[in-house]
């Protein structure tokens, strides 16, 4: 994890710098987090993927599809269209989360910025 | 969110009974006003790092039980609204379900206007498919709202972790600068 270390030797530190270390710490949690989703997207994504093509592949006219926790026997027509709102869902989710992601890394950029600016060698920000 | 000024010191004290760790405008200060010498300072800034760690380690299964609790509510929803659509067709509903683990068994439910839900501690009751879905959607609201307190809540505890972080490297810094200082007199006067 990203360790805002300090080992100056007179450095001051305000209340503004505090909190600036403060959201960086917060900024990082959240891409971490988002990384995280966007990893289980992508998967989700992947498996809907091979899913409709495993349907066009087969030659049944009902197809088992979970629900909850059951697998209802469903014709295969409502099928692709299930599979199909659900890949714009995520693809929509995913793409919700990649913009999530841009911005946080553009906030981390400008607060490194400022905060090696103040501290230069005496803070760590980078990950370990 | 706590929020708070950029010209002030927190001005909140505690959330949640997670006490804000203050922060330090001038070690010189802090060490005189607390009558604390370093060592002790330090030691007293470690331990209220370990318990933050503690409380954080709490609130973070309590966010994984909720993280998981939302899906599986999420899934309910889905089966409730699937029975009700099937419900104007006046087709069965034909089901594959889990028997045992790896043994399933072929189902055909047919007209209905209940269905029961687990509430837990043993106690399944009936429903109709409207209150059914009704009261699965307050579970999931309030699982959905409890979880963005939370979230809320580890970020001022991480928050307060960070400041205590800084508070001791300054203080540890502040009394290497000292010492260099002293030695450097001390080489002066000699």
């Amino acid at each position: 994890m990203q360790q805002a270390g300090t080992s100056g030797s007179d450095m001051e530190v305000t209340w503004e710098d505090q909190q600036n270390i403060n959201k960086f710490g917060r900024l990082n949690n959240r891409l971490h987090e988002l990384e995280d989703e966007i990893k289980a997207a992508k998967e989700t994504n992947d498996n809907l993927e091979d899913a409709s093509n495993e349907l066009i592949l087969t030659d049944e006219e009902v197809v088992r599809f979970q629900i909850g926790e059951v697998f209802a026997h469903v014709p295969k027509e409502e099928v692709e269209s299930r599979i199909e709102e659900l890949k714009e869902a995520t693809s929509k989710n995913l793409e919700k989360l990649e913009e999530e992601k841009e911005s946080v890394l553009a906030q981390m950029a400008e607060l490194k910025k400022v905060l090696y600016g103040k501290f230069k060698d005496s803070i760590n920000l980078e990950e370990d | 969110m706590a929020s708070t000024s950029a010209s002030e010191a927190t001005t909140v004290t505690e959330r949640r009974g997670i006490p804000a760790a203050s922060f330090v405008e001038d070690v010189q200060t802090y060490l005189s006003q607390s009558g604390l010498d370093v060592n002790s300072a330090l030691a007293f800034l470690q331990e209220r790092l370990q318990q933050y760690r503690v409380v954080e380690m709490k609130l973070l299964a309590q966010q994984r039980d909720l993280q998981a609790k939302i899906p599986d509510i999420e899934k309910c929803l889905d089966v409730v609204a699937t029975l009700q659509a099937k419900k104007g067709t006046g087709e069965a509903l034909i089901a594959d379900f889990e028997v045992s683990e790896g043994i399933y068994s072929c189902a055909r439910i047919e007209d209905y206007d209940y269905v029961c839900l687990w509430l837990g501690a043993n106690v399944m009751l009936e429903y109709s498919c409207d209150e059914a879905t009704s009261l699965l959607q307050k579970n999931l609201e309030n699982a959905k709202a409890s979880l963005e307190i939370l979230v809320a809540d580890l970020q001022f505890l991480r928050d307060q972790v960070t400041i205590t972080q800084v508070t001791i490297a300054r203080v540890y810094n502040w009394d290497v600068h000292q010492r260099r200082a002293r030695q450097s007199v001390q080489g002066n006067d000699s």
